[in-house]
């Protein structure tokens, strides 16, 4: 059974030609008859799914359309054509600690980021402490975020994010967070929820990485699908390209 | 509603975080409102006082008038801005966008009936009764953040589509709060503009707000239709254009 099932799936964004930010000049444009609207296309005809405990790799070069395909991935984005069905609990871990306050402290910001992710804050209440405590800043956890250094925000934002075992993970190059004993420790909770059946989509630069996570992988190029398969080949082919 | 919590920790927020580095804390937001009305009532009581009819108090009068557009000001213009301000989070998790704005919509309404205990102290001060009409204001309440919810959903795409927006609202906001009987007596004006006056739907929520907190002011049944379909309309309208322009919007943030 797939967890998430992405089909033709088409992006386009519309660009007005001569970026108007603002009203003044949208009106002095149209008045001279200079709106001109241009579509941009960022995903054009997707199409893979996961099933429960792949990880999937995706693969591909700046602007190749990997973040938006997260963001459509996340429910954030509404695809333009095609469908996207994701089921189950997402955990999100795309810039972790977006929706982190700074004055607020370490216990609000993650019962706040947790509410986000919409867990039961109720639940999450009693957890705080352990959070605190596996991100190594629980004597911190009364004080303001202003407080913390950005390498124990990052910790505290990892903790909080894979703190509920979730269906599906979608994970931005976040596996470099905090220093070498944490970066082991980070990954070794991360397999444990592949283990405990989370479908994962990864995207990553880092070719070892990709090779020693993925069981999957897809190379992106322009918005398209170049290549789909076994991720030693895909990325022989990507390096050679 | 699986995001009920959610929006109890924005208003929580909303509430606590503005005076989150100060001495007095939440205090501020009783003591707000009172100074304001102090400094305004200084000013104005020698002009407008004695114009105004039959047993009614220029104290409660202004700062009721203060209170109401705090609370509709405020919150149109923080509603507006918060989904451009959590654009951050809105653009990695998905949480329903509509979240934020009524959740500081319901913080202003919050504030506002807060505010009504120093409203209360005036007009004991003034030698005013509450009225047993009282409880009506929690419909006035309502209607006000209905009313703010709508029109801060709708500004809060145009927010993000255009970066002028937010100077062009509070330039009509501010003409706005002088078309509303703040501090002047209607009946101070000519009766052509009285009719101006009256078009503006917040001369009749702040009327009735007067009315049903210390029967200090006249309210008709046309004011309170117009106070309903107005709050009704409004969050028809946010809610409609925010549905249908946010995917677009979405990939500008």
């Amino acid at each position: 059974m797939s967890v998430i099932q992405v089909k033709n799936v088409n992006l386009t964004y519309r660009v007005l030609k001569n970026r108007t930010g603002s009203i003044k000049e949208l009106f002095r444009d149209a008045v001279k008859g200079r709106v001109r609207v241009l579509d941009y296309v960022a995903l054009e005809d997707i199409s893979f799914s996961v099933d429960k405990g792949e990880v999937v790799a995706i693969l591909g070069r700046n602007g190749a359309g990997k973040s938006t395909l997260l963001k459509i991935l996340a429910g954030v984005l509404p695809p333009t054509k095609g469908s996207c069905n994701v089921e189950g609990k997402i955990a999100p871990m795309i810039e972790l600690g977006a929706g982190f306050h700074h004055e607020m402290t370490g216990n609000e910001n993650v019962l706040f980021y947790s509410a986000l992710m919409g867990r039961d804050t109720n639940h999450v209440k009693n957890r705080t402490q352990a959070i605190g405590d596996w991100a190594g800043v629980s004597d911190h956890m009364d004080f303001p975020l202003r407080t913390f250094s950005s390498g124990m925000i990052a910790r505290l934002a990892f903790a909080t994010a894979t703190d509920e075992q979730a269906e599906v993970l979608l994970v931005d190059e976040v596996l470099s967070v905090g220093d070498a004993d944490f970066q082991k420790k980070s990954r070794a909770r991360m397999n444990e929820m592949i283990n405990g059946g989370a479908a994962v989509v990864l995207v990553s630069h880092d070719m070892n990485a990709v090779k020693t996570l993925a069981t999957r992988a897809v190379w992106l190029e322009n918005g398209r699908v170049k290549m789909i398969g076994n991720p030693a080949e895909v990325v022989a082919a990507y390096e050679a390209n | 509603m699986k995001y009920a919590q959610l929006i109890r920790l924005l208003v929580n927020r909303e509430l606590t975080l503005r005076y989150k580095r100060s001495v007095l804390g939440i205090g501020w937001t009783l003591l707000n409102p009172m100074l304001t009305s102090f400094v305004l009532w200084v000013v104005f009581s020698f002009v407008f006082a004695s114009r105004l009819p039959g047993t009614q108090q220029y104290a409660p009068y202004l700062m009721a008038g203060i209170l109401l557009i705090t609370f509709f000001s405020q919150g149109v213009t923080i509603s507006a801005e918060s989904i451009a301000n959590n654009g951050p989070v809105l653009t990695k998790i998905y949480v329903p966008p509509q979240v934020f704005p009524i959740s500081t919509a319901l913080a202003g309404l919050v504030n506002f009936f807060i505010g009504m205990i120093p409203l209360a102290f005036v007009c004991f001060i003034s030698g005013q009764q509450l009225a047993w009409t009282l409880p009506l204001v929690l419909i006035v309440g309502l209607c006000l953040a209905l009313l703010t919810a709508g029109i801060g959903l709708t500004l809060s795409i145009l927010y993000i589509r255009f970066d002028d927006m937010r100077n062009i609202v509070n330039v009509l906001l501010m003409i706005l709060m002088y078309f509303t009987p703040i501090f002047y007596p209607i009946s101070i004006l000519s009766p052509n503009l009285q009719k101006i006056i009256q078009l503006n739907p917040l001369t009749s929520y702040l009327d009735i707000f007067r009315w049903a907190f210390s029967n200090n002011a006249s309210v008709t049944l046309g004011d309170w239709i117009f106070m309903f379909t107005t709050s009704l309309v409004s969050i028809s309208i946010g809610t409609f254009v925010f549905k249908k322009y946010w995917p677009r919007t979405v990939a500008m943030l």
